[in-house]
Parts: C-alpha cells; structure tokens; sequence
C-alpha cells in the first residue's frame, strides 16, 4: 500500500503511478501520479512533478503542476513554479517561483 | 542502520536508474538499471526489466535483465526470468522459470568457500591455509598468492621450450602460467 522511496536510495529517471508515494530519498527527472506525492523532510526532488496533491517538507526543485492542491509545510524547500486551484505555503516555508493558480 | 524498507506498488512505473542502501521491494514496475548494496525483492506482481547489481535478490515474480549479486540469486517458484545471473549462491526453486546463463563463480572451491573463507579468517590458520591452498581456493584474495608459488615451478618447462626455439618462448612462458 504505501509506496515508499527510503532515505539511501537515489532514482535517476521516470516515476509515474496511480498511488500515493512518500519520497525520503532522492528522485531526479521526472513524477507522475495520479494521487498524492509526499516528499519528506530528508527527501528531496529534482524533478518536474504532475499529480493530484504534493505535500512537500524537504527539498524540490522543479516545476509542479497539481490538479487539486500543493502544500509546501514549514520545513519545505521549493524552487519553480507551481501551478494549482489550491496552494498554500506554510510560515517558515522557503519558495522561489511562480505561483498559478488558474484553473 | 536503514531500517526503512523501500516499496515500489503496484501501480508505480519507474524508468531510469535507482541505486541505494536499503532493501527494495518491487510490487510495480522498473525499467533502467537497480545498484543496490542490499536485496532486491520482486514480488510476484512486480516487474523489473533492469541491469541489477545487488547484494541478494530474491525473484517471485518477472525478472528480465542480467542479475549481479555479491551473495545470492534466488529464483522463487513463482519467479520467471530472462537473463543471465552472476553470483556465488543461485537458487532456483521448482516452479520457477528461467532462460539464461548461471555463473557461480570458481565452481569446484564455491561450495565450502563462503563459511570457511569466513571462519578461517583468524591469523592463526593461516599455515594451514597455505598447506591447503589449491584445496580451500575461498575467496579471490587468497587466490593470488597462487600465480607467486606457481612461479618457480615453470622455470624448467621454460628452459626445455627455450631448446626447442627461441622465438615462441616468450609466448610459451604465458601458456605455461595460464595452464597452471
């Protein structure tokens, strides 16, 4: 049931499903889901992100287009743009980027 | 130390290279390449079409790609594979499926290599080692002394071709080493 990227592990590529995923680790390239992703405090992500909902405590770097809502919590390290009906960026949260929230 | 276990579900496609220190476990997919200095699991429902280097692998489910493990390859019944496996344990249970070449390594010292190696490690069986050497061949390093030892024995086979022509005796002495 849950799909976990552990902290040691390093994905150079592809990632694209229909459930949720936790990243603890390190994933470059590419994330496509139809649920939610979750990224960690120890996590991080380089890499272009399409899914439902992203909730984000550790570090990405690249574009994220969800179709309901990213949440970037107060340990959240982001760098691009996000594209969202629904965004919201914790107190402490660390942002540069565009924001859409167009639908 | 990494108690966490990673999971791929079922749902999930990876393509791409995945590399780590911990177990991983394939309900899904992986297309690329794994580098893993822990064990592979591929269940039943996973599918990996991937170059893998792991400690050990355990294979219920598909399995298409060369496999390198430093320990163990174990194909389980419900496992298929194509492919070809490099490790020093394989095992292949009744019931699973599989195309390819096995390489165990030096065949004939394998089988008693991987505890004795371990256990005989201490410095003091190491004259009884030596005695034994070409019997007990356990690991790669204890291997090398062989070619040192091996050395003045050729000598004789090389004055006797050096009679029989001069040019072919540099060639002839790599032959001599390579039959011993």
């Amino acid at each position: 049931m849950a799909n976990v990227i552990g902290k040691s592990i390093v994905i150079d590529g592809e990632i694209s499903g229909d459930e949720d995923l936790v990243v603890q680790g390190t994933v470059k390239g590419k994330i496509m889901l139809k649920e939610s992703l979750l990224v960690e405090s120890s996590g991080t992500v380089e890499a272009d992100i399409q899914t439902q909902n992203v909730e984000i405590s550790g570090a990405v770097t690249g574009d994220i287009q969800a179709f309901s809502k990213v949440e970037i919590k107060s340990d959240g390290r982001v760098v691009g743009n996000i594209k969202a009906p629904r965004i919201l960026i914790a107190d402490g949260a660390k942002f540069k980027g565009n924001v859409d929230m167009d639908r | 130390m990494a108690d966490t276990n990673t999971i791929v579900g079922q749902t999930i496609l990876i393509k791409g290279n995945l590399q780590g220190d911990e177990d991983l476990t394939v309900q899904g997919r992986i297309e690329g390449s794994v580098h893993l200095s822990k064990t592979l699991i591929v269940e039943p429902t996973g599918v990996v079409k991937a170059e893998v280097s792991v400690c050990n692998a355990i294979i219920s489910g598909i399995m298409v790609g060369n496999v390198n493990a430093t320990e163990s390859v174990e194909l389980a019944e419900t496992g298929r594979m194509i492919g070809d496996i490099r490790a020093p344990r394989v095992i292949i249970t009744e019931g699973a499926r599989f195309k390819g070449q096995v390489d165990m390594g030096d065949v004939a010292s394998n089988r008693e290599s991987p505890v004795r190696a371990v256990v005989a490690k201490p410095a003091r069986f190491e004259p009884a080692r030596k005695a034994s050497a070409t019997a007990a061949r356990p690991t790669p390093v204890p291997a090398r002394p062989a070619p040192a030892r091996a050395e003045p024995k050729p000598e004789p086979h090389i004055e006797k071709k050096e009679l029989v022509d001069e040019e072919g005796a540099s060639k002839k002495k790599i032959v001599v080493r390579k039959r011993r």
